[in-house]
């Protein structure tokens, strides 16, 4: 290719604005993933949010435009809480180098992804949802909606981070992910721990079954329950959990199939007569 | 009994179109299963019996997220069908979790899968409005995305609810009289689903670094719960021996243990930023110890030479 020795084209010297940022977050809240597929997953809309500011950013030149589409619609899935961050690097590399930025910016995107889809997944895909869902799922059997508001205003101050991370990312530019690196291991660590004790707080509260088994010798009638409340209290559904937790551990084990497994067991035992609902 | 009608099989089927693209954008939380209960047991005219539903298929998929990308049970058109079911054929709402919410909710994995298979098509299409550099089409293309992901939920939760009714009813009736025992199975599975979705969750969860806050958690709640239901127990003992006993006692407040948590959290976060601050601090030094060293080392080298 000719394109090659040439001097990197510069871009049209275009700055974005607080009307383009706004512009990008209303495309990311609303229509990312829109386009989610198997074959290359976020790619599509990736592009999608930055197409209007990259088709400012490179105005007239519309070639070097193509290349850059053609890279940015290439294989991209990472947390969808974080994904304006990477947007936000990329953009202000772009407008500053234009074409000559296309590898650093592919480069970014594969290394960023999957830092931030781990983090993300852990903790908005998992333990929010995780606390909340408890919360809200505590209050729905006992027939109270409060707990679905609740959990409702606490994503609408997620979508306000949402919002403000791309300015944010836009303005630190690459040296944002060095810095915020050692807050937010600390962040993920604190947040894990909270996980972790909370769902031992629900397996003593949620987790509704008993032995309901009484065993009869000669006149004397043994209540098996009784028995182990003595020893500790919630100890059967601290036992279930374990073993659900160990055979979730084996191999050619789906948490689909593990649902299936409990019920059946659940059924079996409960006609035996040996375990009941609370 | 046993008739939904046509403008509530309407409105199910428009939520649950319209829950799957919440999940995929804004995450308002009304693709959750305690709000499909919620929205679907008003749909029917009884929310208390669609909350308990959503909450309890919400506690059966705690952990279960969608951890990059992959399909994941469908909780919220299970408590859609189970909710819609439980009140339009007069099932027990325990019964619909496990009888209709769980096995709807995997089946559903299927048509998510076919979704996210189909809409490699119209992403294609972007690839090649690209090419061609059109601006219009890329965008066409890339919103049709809405089609494969909001049929996939669409068609199925409508099919179900309009010809699911008879099959259901007779499952009812049966249920309620020959297979009692499958009834009670099935009610007490539903209480213990949510041991799955902790034990998902523990998967996920750093389990052996925090194994003492596991323990802590567990033990701090198994007791106390233990100590308020015993006190309530006793107060209700009371008032029916003295009516002058009047004084109520609630029980455990989750927000309480949910705040001792935090507290630990709050300590660990400031262990870890002091020990990063530290380990900043060390590797700073050290790099300049090493950046002198490397000099003196060039310098011997240099006199080799």
């Amino acid at each position: 290719m000719a394109t090659k020795t040439d001097v990197p084209t510069p871009t049209s010297g275009y700055q974005l604005t607080d009307k383009d940022f706004r512009q990008i977050n209303i495309r990311n809240l609303f229509l990312f993933q829109w386009g989610w597929n198997y074959e290359k997953m976020q790619a599509s809309g990736y592009l999608y949010i930055m197409l209007p500011q990259l088709r400012k950013i490179y105005g007239d030149d519309r070639e070097g435009l193509k290349k850059v589409l053609k890279m940015q619609d290439q294989f991209f899935n990472t947390s969808n809480f974080f994904n304006t961050i990477i947007t936000g690097i990329d953009l202000a590399l772009e407008e500053k180098e234009g074409t000559a930025s296309i590898d650093t910016v592919a480069g970014l995107k594969a290394g960023l992804m999957g830092p931030f889809a781990a983090i993300g997944d852990s903790i908005f895909a998992a333990l929010i949802p995780a606390i909340m869902g408890a919360i809200a799922a505590n209050m729905a059997v006992q027939g109270n909606a409060v707990g679905c508001f609740l959990w409702m205003a606490v994503d609408f101050v997620i979508m306000w981070f949402r919002w403000i991370q791309l300015k944010f990312a836009y303005k630190q530019g690459v040296t944002l992910v060095t810095k915020m690196q050692g807050t937010l291991n600390a962040l993920t660590d604190a947040a894990t721990l909270l996980g972790v004790f909370i769902v031992g707080a629900l397996v003593a509260t949620l987790v509704n079954v008993k032995v309901i088994y009484v065993a009869h010798i000669g006149k004397m009638a043994i209540n098996f329950q009784d028995k182990i409340d003595m020893i500790l209290p919630k100890l059967v559904p601290a036992l279930v959990v374990g073993a659900i937790y160990w055979m979730l551990g084996r191999k050619r084990m789906t948490s689909t199939r593990a649902i299936f497994i409990v019920i059946i067991v659940t059924i079996a035992l409960s006609a035996l007569g040996i375990l009941g609902p609370q | 009994m046993g008739s939904i009608a046509w403008w509530q099989i309407i409105l199910l089927t428009c939520y649950s179109m319209y829950q799957i693209m919440d999940e995929l954008t804004l995450q308002t939380s009304l693709s959750q299963p305690v709000w499909a209960g919620l929205i679907a047991g008003a749909i029917m005219g009884n929310m208390k019996a669609g909350l308990i539903i959503g909450g309890s298929l919400q506690l059966t998929v705690l952990g279960v997220g969608t951890f990059g990308g992959a399909s994941k049970i469908d909780a919220n058109s299970g408590t859609v069908l189970a909710t819609a079911f439980s009140i339009g054929a007069g099932m027990n709402p325990q019964t619909a979790v496990a009888a209709i919410g769980v096995p709807v909710a995997s089946l559903m994995i299927e048509t998510d899968i076919l979704a996210r298979f189909t809409n490699t098509y119209f992403q294609h299409r972007v690839d090649h409005m690209i090419d061609k550099l059109d601006f219009k089409g890329i965008e066409r293309n890339y919103l049709y995305g809405v089609i494969p992901w909001t049929l996939s939920r669409g068609i199925p939760v409508f099919l179900a609810l309009a010809f699911g009714g008879p099959f259901v009813n007779t499952a009812v009736k049966y249920l309620n009289t020959n297979l009692s025992w499958l009834n009670n199975g099935l009610q007490t599975a539903g209480g213990l689903l949510p041991a799955v979705g902790f034990a998902i969750l523990l998967r996920y969860l750093p389990v052996k670094k925090h194994i003492a806050y596991l323990i802590l958690g567990f033990m701090i709640t198994a007791l106390f719960s233990t100590l308020f239901t015993g006190l309530q127990t006793l107060g209700t003992g009371l008032t029916t021996v003295d009516s002058k006993f009047t004084t109520v006692f609630n029980s455990l407040p989750m927000l309480a243990i949910a705040l001792i948590g935090l507290a630990f959290a709050i300590l660990q976060y400031k262990r870890d930023i002091e020990k990063d601050k530290v380990a900043g601090a060390a590797a700073a030094t050290k790099e300049e110890v090493t950046e002198t060293s490397d000099e003196v080392e060039g310098e011997i080298n240099g006199d080799e030479d």
